[in-house]
């Protein structure tokens, strides 16, 4: 099949290469400040770490057109192991702009693991061309699990800032989490490795063509290692550090990423129905010597977001929460910014009366997952007044608590979905 | 003698009574008609009820906002109810002017035409009427949304502003569809229409003259904000 997609020249390029062992995969759309220096790394790394097996880098660019295509051929010194290939960009792609990556970033994976399949690669890194702290030990990272250890997909494990990731922290994670019963700490990390098997068994999957595709590829990606029983660990990587998110639209954050975990919920509803409680991911590596980027909170201002959507979004939250759940939010949002607090039980009674709400379809989705950004705004608030001075530590053991919430309160979710809802959408 | 008798008194009353049976035949057959359409109706209620709330109607309506209005309106006890109400009624008045249609006078005949030209275009009009609470509904939820999430202070004012002038539109159209004082009417709202946005105008220039100066200000030349950043990467 792959070959059949790939173009002449690039299964050409592949059959003069042969059988690979290892690909390095860098999708792109107009990041030439930062791509000479991914592929850069990238080649130290295959040369440092994996010297004595055949490997190829591979950038997926989706139609630069600020010479990213250009800046990889001056960053490469060995040719040979170094090609370019365009995955086509729908209308779609330009009109929408997915959270985070490229646009048309599920055609790019695609591409990837076409080549990795026609190539019949044992192991596959992607990791992000907008990177600026990328060194050659993030591809030893995400491989060599995968040539030694035999796991199928490693998902990153980052040293973050305690505010680093807020969305992660106070909903995916956790969710994901308590649903399937496995802990990947960043199930949407961005960066990831994954076997020829598993490559294999994705392009298989008709998700490819979907919207789940366009917005939350990399949150499928995990679910369906995880709920297809395929061997999962983490690798300590160095610290995130992306380009700013400049002019990030919230709510259409929220739209993407929570509808696209909402949405899997819906189809793998068989695998986390029976799953209670959760169960560690080998965590491979050692934590790099590496300091997070400071990140700063606006407390007040993300505090009195929360009040005003408890005030006004009331006729949309009475459709979704109980009365018993309005006044406890109403008792929260009368604290001022210094008090703010979300107890956990709260937030987690919230989120899961959410998923039950997008499930029965109580009101447009969208309206559903935009009215849940200031309810989110609040959190972060109430997490950085509590965190307020605690180490990164002292702060992830409190999303470690926030996370047995979410196991704990899990039977509420599973009595309270509709049985059989599968067979009868 | 006989004969005069025959053609003056019994010729008439056999006339009068011939007619007084055809009459009455067509008062029975009117009734018949509506005693049958009422149980027509009846029974295609209670089928519409049962197979609606079968296919969750009722929850569909909470949905798109129709639910609500149902019960706040006291118009039925549920959605599902309603409908079937609408059927039976549909029937019965089916029923009734068939009746009428059968009494066959030039009065009865024309009502029936009439009657039946202009239903369509009060179905017309409760369906304009319907779509246009549905799409008020969305639109205002959409720009209170919007507007809280962007913290404008007077999201909840802005969100009626909207519901009110799709209502308003809705409303124009469904009297338009009806017939009823077509010119009036659309004079009317163009004039509402006119006269709230000059006052809006007005008052902005009279009263509000700095602050409107000062939006202006902030949004085309903003002052760099005292206020911390966030930095936070959400994901």
């Amino acid at each position: 099949m792959a070959e059949a997609i790939l173009s002449e020249h690039i299964a050409e390029t592949l059959g003069g290469l042969g059988s690979l062992e290892v690909i390095v995969g860098i999708p792109s759309f107009n990041n030439v400040s930062t791509i000479g220096q991914v592929v850069k790394a990238a080649q130290e790394g295959l040369a440092n770490y994996f010297k004595d097996r055949k490997a190829l880098i591979v950038n997926s660019d989706g139609g630069s057109e600020d010479g990213t295509v250009e800046a990889v051929e001056r960053a490469g010194t060995d040719t040979q192991a170094l090609i370019s290939v365009k995955y086509p960009l729908d209308p779609v792609h330009h009109l929408t702009t997915p959270y985070h990556g490229s646009p048309g970033r599920a055609s790019a994976f695609r591409r990837l693991f076409q080549i990795a399949q026609a190539g019949q690669a044992r192991a596959l890194a992607v990791v992000d061309a907008d990177l600026r702290d990328v060194t050659p030990e993030w591809f030893h990272s995400l491989l060599e699990p995968i040539l030694s250890s035999e796991f199928d997909y490693v998902a990153p494990y980052y040293t973050r800032h305690k505010y680093d990731g807020t969305m992660t922290n106070s909903i995916i994670y956790p969710l994901l989490r308590a649903l399937y019963g496995r802990r990947v700490r960043q199930p949407i990390g961005g960066e990831f490795g994954v076997s020829g098997r598993l490559a294999s068994h994705f392009l298989k999957e008709e998700v490819w063509n979907t919207e789940l595709a366009r917005y939350g590829i990399d949150i499928w990606m995990t679910t369906t290692a995880i709920a297809d029983n395929y061997k999962v660990c983490q690798s300590y990587v160095g610290a995130k550090i992306h380009e700013a998110e400049q002019g990030l639209d919230l709510s259409a954050v929220l739209v993407q990423v929570v509808g696209s975990v909402f949405n899997l919920m819906e189809s793998h509803d068989l695998a986390w129905r029976n799953v209670l409680g959760s169960l560690p991911v080998p965590l491979l590596g050692s934590p790099f010597a590496v300091e997070p980027e400071p990140v700063s909170i606006n407390r007040q201002r993300t505090w009195s977001s929360f009040q005003q959507a408890v005030r006004d979004l009331r006729t949309v939250y009475e459709q979704v929460f109980s009365s018993q759940q309005l006044k406890r939010l109403e008792s929260c949002a009368a604290a001022p910014a210094d008090a703010a607090t979300i107890p956990d039980e709260l937030w987690v009674s919230l989120i899961y009366e959410l998923t039950l709400a997008y499930h029965r379809r109580v009101m447009d989705r969208e309206h559903l997952l935009k009215s849940l950004a200031p309810l989110y705004l609040g959190w972060v608030a109430s997490f950085a007044r509590q965190t307020e001075g605690e180490s990164a530590a002292q702060a992830e053991r409190r999303i470690e608590r926030l996370c047995l919430v979410f196991e704990q309160l899990k039977p509420y979710l599973i009595n309270q979905w509709p049985l059989g809802s599968r067979e009868k959408r | 003698m006989e004969g005069m008798w025959a053609r003056v008194v019994w010729g008439p009353l056999r006339q009068l009574g011939e007619q007084a049976v055809a009459t009455l035949s067509s008062l029975v057959g009117i009734l018949v008609l509506i005693l049958l359409g009422l149980l027509v109706g009846w029974l295609a209620k209670q089928v519409v009820y049962g197979v609606l709330r079968a296919l969750r109607f009722d929850r569909l309506c909470d949905r798109l906002g129709v639910g609500m209005l149902v019960e706040r309106t006291g118009l039925a006890r549920s959605s599902s109810y309603l409908a079937g109400e609408i059927v039976q009624g549909l029937i019965v008045l089916t029923a009734l002017l068939a009746g009428l249609n059968a009494l066959g006078t030039p009065l009865t005949t024309n009502l029936v035409e009439r009657t039946f030209v202009y239903l369509p275009h009060i179905l017309a009009a409760v369906l304009v009427l319907i779509l246009g609470v549905l799409v008020s509904r969305f639109l205002g939820r959409s720009v209170l949304i919007t507007a809280v999430n962007a913290n404008l202070p007077s999201a909840r004012l802005l969100a009626g502003v909207t519901r009110f002038f799709v209502m308003a539109v809705t409303v124009v159209a469904a009297l338009d569809e009806l017939g009823i004082s077509r010119t009036t009417i659309i004079v009317t709202f163009a004039i509402m229409f006119g006269g709230l946005v000059t006052a809006a105008a007005i008052a902005l220039g009279l009263g509000a003259r700095d602050l409107a100066r000062d939006l202006l200000l902030s949004q085309f030349r903003p002052k760099p904000s005292a206020e911390p950043k966030d930095t936070m990467h959400h994901l």
